[in-house]
């Protein structure tokens, strides 16, 4: 078949030559085609694909630094870091990670721990980096696991630093606790000094200061291959521990104010007159803040917040109340200064003050009687005050308020301070469009009505009665340290303003308050030790106002609806050292309910001091 | 069997030596590519050492007997080329989840590398039995049923690569020897009105994936779209001058897929940079170029149609493989002649250097 040679004289090779040329040409197409996009890609891109190369081979591996410690001015540790502890899978080593990690699961029980993996980690392309499947575990199960490490190939436990706070709740709202940092929180940051999975301050302190306490991270520049796998370390720098805080409150004392607060609601702070320093401050309820170590669970999240006493606000500084008869002493401090009554000025109290068609009432039904100034801030009388409101005004008094620091933040380093409110005619034209009614500064004048202040503020007010004067900025850190102990930043008091009244008058004013704790009659008598040494004034705020005939049924009025009661206090008379607000939230009368509270925080500060002391 | 002595004068020492350099480039760049691989037995450089060395062996043996011989014997070739492939169906290795290879005496070996080279032969010898003038339908039926069974053999192993890798060496030889206007119309058209039938029936999901991968790389960077990202930044990071022998980092961490293999080129580009890569793809020009010289210069039809089919087919690797690699085609399993890791490849492809050689040492002497 194939024998004849036909295909030799058949054989036309110009036509084939023809064909060939139109081939050669195809190919040097290709060719070129070939050789000019190797151009675009190895010169025109070169550098950028370069750059990428780079990019793929090295990794920057973030090493998160420590967090700041934060201590109280006696060393005393508040906040600390432990460890908690994670569990990983490096798929490579454990060559069958879904048997790996049921293998795991079955070793004990493992409760909230769960035991997650998600399929989708198994097929990383990058098999040697770790895949994390149990955080937080105890360390009983930490011990379970490591028992049985041979079974369990490719199972790494990485220890991850967790904030410890040690006095748990008692602090917990002016330390505040801790959380990864959310997506809205990622995104309002400009800087970009935050990554991701950040541990961020949320609350208190942790946050106020997270600049301070969160330290710089430090970074590996390690050279990894394409499944991952860890080759060389190129450079490393080391992460920069947060700093330490030294605060000036005395953990002894935070100690006392919380065993003496056993109420349901309300907050007791502590602060030395002399600098503003903040000694003590708690507000119950309270919550744990470990809780929020390593995410809280939707549980104690809800039932957190879910609490009608809201024990995640912290109302020392965000909790605003009427200062009732607290006020008191702001308004006779405006009428000395303004020169509209002297110490001798006396007025009749018969129990009512009447204005148009109302009645406004003392609280003492029967009257004072005849009260010059110093015995109607002794037995705290309602009459002889409402007098003064309208021989003021409402903007006067407004002046007057404003210069003791009510209507604006203390800016005291903590986050969420509200700023009170200190009422004048313009605010009410412009808050509710109608024109200020004279009644109205009657209700002002013994604190009642429209004017709100945070316990902070009255106390730093009542501070600057007690010092002669001086309006300091609530002092909350008293020095930054770095880990090591080295001074960063020491913080002095920081005076906000000297209040317009004169020495006399404010001794004056002193002496009243000594006599309300020490004279018969008097509201704070509560306070009345054996060395006759504190200065004090009861408040009673109300939440709503009731007819006359119910005043007698307040033991059974709804809770919510009961009165605030406000006592606050320094010692000694002379030479202040010590000063206490305490507010019970519907406590009832200031005398009765708070006054004994701040007792117990006056004689723990004398005797910690004593006792300090003697050593 | 006698050999004339004029064969060994005109022995045509510039094609074996291009085949030469570009299989030691080929081994150079495998041990770069696989030298700190971890792999059973051999390193991979070695076994394509040896893979050279037995190609050469074949090489000579099919430049030794007349290429009018090997014509003689075309069909029966081609019959042994698809038993080989039947053989495969039934005994053959399952890797990857297709079946392609046979092993014999401890050498695996994929036929279907070997059936283009038999398609080559077998198309010569049809081509100069019955086509005087261009091809009638005819003719065109036969050779589809010539062609058709081991396409669709390999297809469905699967290796849809090497497959539609036959069909286009096919089509390239068919332009060659001719065919009517019309007849190209109706392939067009029919090729055309196929497409569908066979994205929606013949095409596996995974072939869909790397289609539309090739058309938006970005689409899954980690997953079929990272062979051809990382294949360009390979690439485009060798730059003018190369990051230097053993030095490719994309080669050398692994972030580069099938390294030794289909993206050998990669490793080439990236550690030679564009100086290299133009004076490998000249030297492969030069290759190409002299086939189709030998093609011009043979005497015979049998000897221009195995030239100009062996040349092709070395043409169409480099095309499609660099072009893959460069990220101008979809990624298909075509390895690049001389320098892609593989046995069967480099020994199909010494052996089709052979038939080149074989047509290029008797175009002086006109058979009896």
């Amino acid at each position: 078949m194939f024998g004849n040679r036909d295909y030799l004289t058949n054989y036309d090779p110009k036509k084939f030559r023809q064909r060939l040329r139109v081939f050669t040409w195809c190919v040097l197409c290709a060719f070129f085609l070939l050789i000019a996009r190797m151009w675009y890609l190895q010169i025109v891109k070169g550098d950028v694909l370069r750059q990428r190369s780079e990019s793929n081979r090295i990794r920057i591996q973030e090493i998160k630094p420590l967090r700041g410690l934060i201590v109280d001015s006696r060393g005393d540790i508040l906040v600390n870091n432990q460890s908690s502890f994670d569990i990983s899978i490096i798929p490579e080593i454990a060559k069958n990670a879904a048997d790996v990690r049921n293998r795991l699961a079955g070793l004990c029980d493992w409760g909230d721990a769960s035991i997650f993996l998600e399929e989708a980690a198994l097929k990383s392309p990058r098999p040697f980096v770790p895949v994390k499947v149990a955080r937080n575990i105890g360390r009983d199960k930490l011990a379970v696991v490591e028992s049985h490490t041979l079974n369990l190939p490719g199972v790494v436990v990485d220890i991850v630093p967790v904030r410890e706070y040690i006095y748990g709740a008692m602090d917990a709202h002016l330390l505040g606790y801790v959380g990864e940092i959310s997506s809205s929180e990622l995104g309002r940051d400009a800087s970009a000094a935050y990554r991701a999975d950040d541990v961020v301050g949320k609350y208190g302190i942790e946050k106020y200061l997270d600049d301070v306490l969160k330290g710089k991270s430090g970074g590996e520049q390690v050279e990894v291959d394409a499944a991952g796998r860890r080759l060389n370390v190129l450079g490393r720098i080391d992460p920069v521990s947060g700093h330490t805080l030294v605060l000036n409150i005395d953990s002894d004392l935070q100690k006392v104010c919380w065993d003496a607060f056993k109420e349901q609601a309300g907050t007791v702070v502590v602060m030395e007159p002399r600098t503003g320093a903040v000694m003590a401050m708690v507000s119950r309820p309270s919550f744990d803040p470990n809780l929020f170590n390593r995410g809280i669970s939707e549980q104690s999240w809800k039932t957190l917040t879910e609490d009608p006493l809201c024990p995640l606000q912290n109302r020392a500084i965000s909790g605003q109340y009427p200062p009732g008869s607290t006020y008191k002493l702001f308004v006779a401090a405006a009428a000395l200064e303004e020169g509209l009554i002297t110490e001798n000025t006396e007025t009749w109290c018969n129990g009512t003050y009447p204005m148009g068609n109302r009645t406004f009432r003392c609280w003492r039904k029967r009257g004072h009687g005849t009260v010059d100034l110093h015995r109607a801030i002794v037995e705290s009388c309602d009459v002889y005050f409402y007098h003064l409101g309208d021989m003021l005004g409402v903007d006067t008094m407004a002046e007057y308020a404003k210069t003791f620091g009510f209507g604006s933040a203390t800016g005291v380093s903590l986050p969420g301070e509200k700023s009170g409110l200190v009422p004048t005619r313009e605010w009410k034209l412009r808050r509710f469009g109608e024109p200020w009614q004279r009644g109205e500064t009657t209700s002002l004048a013994i604190g009642q009505g429209f004017a709100l202040v945070t316990p902070l503020q009255l106390l730093r007010a009542y501070c600057a009665l007690a010092n002669g004067g001086t309006l300091y900025k609530p002092w909350l850190v008293k020095r930054i340290e770095t880990a090591d102990g080295q001074t960063v930043q020491e913080f002095s008091p920081e005076v906000e303003g000297i209040v317009p009244v004169s020495r006399k008058n404010l001794d004056i004013l002193r002496n009243a308050l000594w006599g309300v704790v020490n004279e018969p009659h008097g509201t704070g008598g509560a306070l009345k030790r054996k060395e006759q040494d504190v200065c004090g004034k009861t408040g009673t705020s109300q939440v709503i106002s009731l007819p006359d005939d119910e005043e007698d049924q307040k033991g059974e009025i709804p809770y919510r609806f009961r009165d605030h009661a406000l006592f606050v206090c320094f010692a000694p008379y002379t030479d202040p050292e010590v000063a206490v607000v305490v507010v019970v939230e519907h406590g009832g009368h200031g005398g009765s309910a708070a006054a004994p509270i701040a007792r117990r925080v006056i004689d723990g500060y004398f005797r910690l001091a004593q006792e300090r002391g003697v050593k | 069997m006698k050999i004339d002595r004029r064969l060994l004068i005109n022995f045509d020492w510039v094609l074996l030596g291009m085949v030469l350099l570009i299989s030691a480039i080929g081994i150079l760049n495998i041990y770069s590519a696989s030298h700190n691989l971890y792999t059973r037995g051999e390193p991979l450089y070695t076994k394509q050492l040896y893979w050279l060395l037995v190609g050469l062996v074949l090489m000579i043996i099919t430049f030794s007997v007349d290429y009018h011989t090997i014509i003689r014997y075309a069909y029966l070739i081609y019959l042994v080329g698809i038993a080989l492939l039947f053989l495969v169906a039934l005994y053959g290795n399952i890797t990857h989840g297709s079946q392609r290879w046979l092993v014999l005496w401890g050498f695996s070996f994929q036929p279907s590398e070997l059936m283009k080279l038999v398609l080559i032969i077998v198309l010569a010898r049809y081509c100069t039995d019955n086509v005087q003038d261009g091809f009638r339908a005819r003719n065109l039926l036969v050779l589809f049923a010539i062609v058709g069974l081991p396409v669709y053999m390999i297809a469905r192993q699967p290796d849809l690569g090497t497959a539609m890798f036959l069909v286009l060496l096919f089509a390239t030889i068919t332009l060659f020897v001719g065919v009517g206007r019309k007849l190209i119309l109706w392939s067009v058209a029919g090729g055309m009105a196929l497409a569908p039938v066979g994205w929606f029936l013949i095409l596996k999901d995974y072939q869909k994936e790397r289609i539309l991968t090739f058309l938006d790389p970005d689409r899954d960077p980690l997953g079929t779209g990272y062979h051809i990202i990382q294949s360009i930044i390979a690439v485009g990071s060798g730059s003018l001058w190369g990051k230097g022998f053993l030095k490719g980092t994309q080669t050398q961490l692994k972030f580069l897929p099938e390294q030794q293999t289909d993206f050998a080129f990669s490793v080439f580009a990236e550690e030679w940079g564009f100086l290299g890569v133009v004076v490998l793809i000249f030297i492969f020009l030069a290759l190409i170029l002299w086939g189709l010289q030998l093609a011009r210069n043979s005497r015979d039809l049998p000897g221009t149609l195995l030239a100009f089919g062996v040349t092709m087919f070395v043409f169409w690797g480099i095309f499609i493989n660099i072009g893959m690699v460069l990220g101008i085609f979809p990624v298909v399993g075509i390895p690049l002649p001389f320098i892609s890791y593989g046995g069967s490849s480099l020994v199909v492809l010494l052996m089709g250097a052979g038939l080149l050689m074989n047509v290029s040492m008797r175009r002086f002497i006109l058979q009896p």
